[in-house]
């Protein structure tokens, strides 16, 4: 019986600290036309554990929904933008992680990927400090990075405990 | 044995801007593959004129090895009896391998691009001319280099171009040297802005000139036979994801061409089909 009950708590934990990006928005820019955008829709699909792409062309807004459990990298977006000669510009993101650090240098870790980012908040008066070693769900912005490189600060719009 | 040297290096090395795909048909311009990117580009090239019609196939291969190098190969057919002037703007009779090099890429906004491209190339001959000055010449291989440079947006393209090509010397035979250039402007209408799972079109207006020096036979420099021309015309893309239609023609604006050693050229026309197989392929984090 106690047997059940550990592996009962250990899954469940599993669950409670999956990580992952949930959905990624990112503005890329020199995008002129359709074939720009197919290769950039085929490139992202090519990503394990992305569901859809939507490229709009007159915003260039790509638009990535991901499957529950990816393992996907903030990385490998950059890459899939930076390999067809375009740019890749501020990225809002949806993405589950587990908060850690404290509450004046909280960070977010994205576990089975080795993203890591420092969290600054969008707007003052959110209180994350309840949420610490907890999993959360972070809204966020990663501003734009280097060629080749993922910005290390996300700036926050919402912090919400995961269900 | 030098001479397969030559062709071996050619197909590795690799070429001249063969216009396609994402850009004008007759002129250069500056885009190149996505990195792991396969292009495959076949089109009809026609020069019409009062000593006959030559038409040419060309079939070119291009490769990404990085988002800014593209290798690319063009192996040309040509057919017919045209007795023209050497001509690097269209697809002739040359085998050509070479490398572009996309070396200014300043993305400066929403589908916006400022970019300038270098191509180099070797060209060895292929299938010669059955008639006219050029019919009768030995060949050697030549090299090629090719500068263009522009913007490119959601709704306008304008690219200026440069090329120049020098052949070797075969048994005191060499062809003529040739200097190309191109404008291009080209316009996508705003009801045309749409989504990229449509029909993909825009329209450009191709301004092309080459000056080609003296055919040089039996060691003796042909009298009148330098050209200079400059051709002006339409053209018009159509892309669908990754398969591109293209047409355009041409008519001449100004000739300084000898009509008894060349006859007189009319029209230039060219369709061209193209394929892009993009890569899928990601890192792995």
């Amino acid at each position: 019986m106690k047997k059940v009950l550990a592996v009962s708590l250990l899954a469940l934990s599993t669950i409670a600290a999956r990580a992952e990006y949930e959905q990624v928005n990112m503005t890329v820019f020199g995008m002129d036309c359709a074939p720009c955008a197919h290769a950039i829709h085929v490139s992202m699909k090519g990503i394990q554990g992305v569901n859809t792409v939507d490229v709009d062309l007159n915003t260039g807004l790509v638009s990535i929904k991901l499957t529950p459990g990816n393992s996907a990298a903030m990385r490998q977006f950059n890459e899939a933008v930076e390999k067809n000669g375009f740019t890749h510009k501020d990225a809002n993101v949806i993405v589950r992680g587990q908060l850690s650090g404290s509450v004046q240098a909280p960070f977010l870790e994205v576990t089975g990927t080795k993203d890591r980012y420092a969290l600054t908040p969008l707007a003052s008066g959110t209180d994350i400090s309840g949420l610490l070693g907890k999993t959360v769900v972070v809204d966020g912005i990663l501003p734009q990075s280097g060629k080749g490189k993922v910005s290390d600060t996300l700036r926050y719009k919402s912090v919400m405990e995961a269900r | 044995m030098k001479y397969r040297m030559v062709l071996a290096c050619a197909v590795l090395v690799t070429s001249t801007a063969f216009a396609a795909d994402h850009g004008p048909v007759f002129s250069y311009a500056t885009p190149v593959n996505s990195q792991r990117e396969l292009s495959f580009d076949t089109g009809i090239f026609g020069r019409y004129g009062s000593q006959g019609t030559q038409l040419s196939t060309g079939s070119g291969f291009g490769y990404g090895v990085t988002p800014h190098i593209t290798v690319n190969a063009l192996l040309p057919a040509s057919f017919g009896s045209g007795n023209l002037p050497e001509s690097r703007m269209m697809s002739g009779t040359e085998w050509s391998a070479g490398a572009s090099w996309r070396f200014l890429h300043s993305v400066t906004s929403v589908g916006k691009r400022l970019e300038s491209t270098a191509s180099l190339g070797l060209v060895i001959p292929g299938p010669q001319q059955d008639s006219g000055v050029l019919s009768t010449l030995h060949r050697a291989p030549g090299i090629a280099g090719t500068l263009a440079t522009g913007v490119a947006s959601r709704s306008q393209y304008v690219w200026f171009g440069a090329g120049y090509t020098r052949f070797a010397e075969a048994s005191s035979d060499r062809r003529p040297d040739t200097l190309s250039w191109s404008a291009v402007y080209g316009y996508r209408p705003p009801r045309l802005r749409r989504g990229y799972d449509q029909w993909d079109y825009r329209g450009f207006a191709e301004l092309t000139g080459e000056h080609t020096g003296s055919v040089l036979s039996g060691g003796t420099i042909l009298p009148n036979s330098s050209s200079t021309t400059l051709w002006l015309g339409p053209s018009v893309l159509a892309i669908f994801k990754n398969v591109a239609i293209e047409a355009g023609v041409q008519g001449p604006l100004f000739r300084d061409v000898s009509e008894s050693v060349y006859g007189r050229e009319r029209v230039r026309f060219a369709i061209n089909l193209s394929y892009l197989k993009y890569s899928s392929h990601t890192s792995s984090h």
